[in-house]
């Protein structure tokens, strides 16, 4: 019955090159800790990967309840999270997960670095890395003020603050991201609210694309 | 030959448990998510008080308007909220609470609000008439007659609650 | 794929009417120990990925999400941190030489461009760390550096005091009763900390206490914690309205 709707489909669309491109490829013993222990190294990638796919969903979940207004954004949260089944461990996954993926991109940067691996013909693929790393930090940066509880309030202040200490930029930028020159208050979590939902993962996937695409072409580096 | 077979078998035997194991990660994480969305679906909606909304004394054959206002509380926020009903006394001295809504398309229904009806409830939008018991009048647009409020009578007080189908629906 | 005439293709789209059938290829014929992808290796990267999976959730229902109280700008005690990844770069801005232009611009646009720019700054054919001691011995410098600054932003907070002080309670409705006998002595000994709503500024909170009248007295002639002692100024009378004002503003609150 599957095998006969996948065939009815593959006639049409022609599926079957898509996935046999994704799925059909070798895996090299030296990154197969089955055979070298030491191989777990490489797992930091796919794990950093793993951690985002629970972030975007747990992510789509908590906005079912989230409202991004300085009124009520601290009462939704507390609601979702006190009354709402299984809102503290949503809420909880969501908060880990940006700590846990920090971590599995750190290492996972180290491994690449320490193994030379961005080396020709890798250079850009490094690149792109490094860029996710800044939007990973950038996601956490504005996730944090969603709560709009003391600790949201106060980092944020002080970071638009650091902001604003920049020369000749400073004060425009803290006034884009604040959404007033003065006041950090309703237009800056909406603000927020936007980037952290809308702009930094749509940088995010671009990026993440651009990443696994790479290393599709060029493979994964050889052993040292 | 045979070891061919054999090698498609271990390939199939991959998969499935490739299958089992996707779809235990995919279990664990959307498990709690999916309760979590799906709590509203799940929530006992707590039962609302009744509220004292007139004195007897204000209540005749006549129906008359009567407007009060409930706390209701939605999730994290918590509002006042109007709520309307028709009331009078019918000829066994009970009292009757009917909800303005509207059966059709849940417009507000004024009693006596077309001359040419008297004693009968019209719904201006689309010329819904309903008799003084609240049924719907036949041929005229609402096709059920109007909710009741439930009633109780403490001393000289009226109590409403929520809303429930007409006793002749 | 066949290339050039007597292809067929399906109805007039340019999709091939000629179906493959789909082998798998047979990686055993490689050098070393490769495997395919689907399934063998992937199925060692989910049995990972489960195990990781389960330890990640149960962090999760162990140690709930923090929440703190909803902000409050004037809470002028309150000491603002940023989550444990950028510890390192508030430590690092807290120092005396440290200016912000300095420490928010130059010194991280540095070492961050060079890790953006690594593949042009060491490039060297040689892959082993010890094969390249400048860009090994920098980058392990950065990480102490990094470990360092945030550990001593880390112990320098105590978090189970912040976290008790800053506990998640709705924005409570109680009334102040200005009339009460009790009320002109706390506006002149305690509003200026404790707030005019009794829910602390510089001092805590004194809503939701579980002191009697009798220990609240004492703490207000002798003070507690960070509170000096002979806050209080007044005769006797007006210290024990006060402590019942206090007493009465906490009972309201827990109806």
């Amino acid at each position: 019955m599957l095998q006969k709707i996948y065939d009815w489909v593959d006639e049409r669309v022609d599926i079957t090159p898509l996935w046999r491109d994704i799925a059909d490829h070798e895996v090299p013993e030296h990154v197969n800790p089955a055979h070298h222990f030491s191989a777990f190294v490489y797992c930091f990638g796919g794990l950093t990967f793993f951690v985002t796919v629970i972030q975007v969903l747990s992510g789509m979940f908590l906005t079912m309840y989230y409202v991004h207004d300085i009124e009520n954004a601290w009462r939704s949260v507390y609601y979702l999270q006190t009354e709402v089944a299984h809102g503290q461990i949503v809420r909880g996954m969501h908060h880990w997960g940006a700590s846990v993926v920090i971590v599995m991109l750190f290492l996972h940067t180290l491994r690449v670095f320490f193994q030379g691996a961005y080396k020709k013909p890798r250079e850009l693929n490094w690149m792109v890395g490094v860029l996710i790393f800044f939007v990973m930090l950038g996601l956490g940066l504005t996730g944090y003020l969603l709560p709009w509880d003391n600790k949201a309030y106060f980092a944020t202040q002080v970071t638009l603050e650091i902001a604003e200490g920049v020369p000749f930029v400073g004060e425009a930028t803290k006034a884009l991201l604040a959404g007033d020159p003065n006041i950090v208050g309703a237009q800056t979590l909406t603000r927020f609210f936007a980037i952290h939902v809308f702009f930094l993962p749509a940088a995010l996937f671009a990026l993440m694309a651009i990443h696994f695409i790479m290393i599709r072409k060029q493979g994964i580096s050889g052993p040292l | 030959m045979s070891e061919k077979r054999n090698q498609v078998s271990r390939r199939q035997f991959l998969n499935y448990t490739l299958t089992g194991v996707g779809g235990f990660m995919a279990a664990g994480m959307l498990a709690p998510m999916v309760r979590f969305a799906i709590d509203p679906v799940l929530k006992t909606s707590a039962q609302s008080d009744m509220v004292a909304v007139a004195d007897l004394s204000e209540i005749s054959d006549e129906p008359t308007r009567i407007d009060w206002t409930i706390d209701q509380v939605d999730g994290w926020y918590e509002s006042e909220v109007p709520k309307s009903a028709w009331v009078y006394k019918d000829e066994n001295d009970d009292i009757i609470a009917l909800s303005p809504v509207c059966k059709h398309l849940g417009c507000f229904v004024n009693w006596q609000g077309d001359e040419s009806h008297p004693d009968q409830f019209y719904c201006p939008c689309h010329d819904g008439r309903y008799y003084k018991s609240g049924v719907n009048v036949p041929n005229t647009p609402p096709e059920e007659p109007l909710d009741e409020f439930e009633v109780r009578i403490d001393g000289q007080t009226l109590y409403l609650g929520q809303t429930k189908p007409h006793r002749e629906a | 794929m066949k290339k050039g005439k007597g292809m067929k293709f399906v109805g007039d789209s340019r999709i091939s009417a000629d179906k493959e059938r789909f082998i798998p290829k047979d990686y055993s014929e490689y050098p070393g120990k490769t495997e395919a992808f689907w399934p063998n290796f992937l199925l060692k990267e989910w049995l990972v990925g489960a195990v990781f999976l389960v330890g990640f959730l149960c962090l999760a229902v162990a140690h709930p999400a923090p929440l703190e109280g909803p902000a409050d700008p004037t809470d002028a005690s309150y000491l603002p941190l940023p989550d444990w990844y950028f510890l390192f770069l508030y430590q690092f801005l807290k120092y005396d030489f440290v200016t912000t232009v300095y420490g928010a611009v130059i010194v991280p646009g540095i070492a961050f461009g060079a890790l953006f720019l690594a593949p042009f700054l060491d490039r060297g054919k040689e892959r082993r760390p010890h094969k390249r001691p400048i860009a090994t011995s920098l980058m392990l410098l950065g990480i102490i550096s990094v470990f360092w600054l945030t550990y001593e932003a880390a112990a320098a907070v105590d978090w189970e005091e912040k976290a008790e002080e800053n506990k998640p309670e709705p924005t409570s409705e109680v009334e102040i009763d200005t009339e009460h006998p009790g009320y002109a002595a706390y506006e002149n000994s305690c509003l200026s900390c404790h707030g005019g709503e009794l829910e602390g500024t510089a001092g805590p909170s004194l809503i939701g206490i579980d002191y009697s009248a009798e220990e609240i007295e004492e703490i207000a002639i002798d003070g507690i914690g960070d509170m000096p002692p002979g806050q209080f100024d007044g005769t006797d009378e007006e210290l024990q309205q006060l402590a019942e004002f206090i007493v009465s503003v906490n009972e309201q609150a827990e109806d």
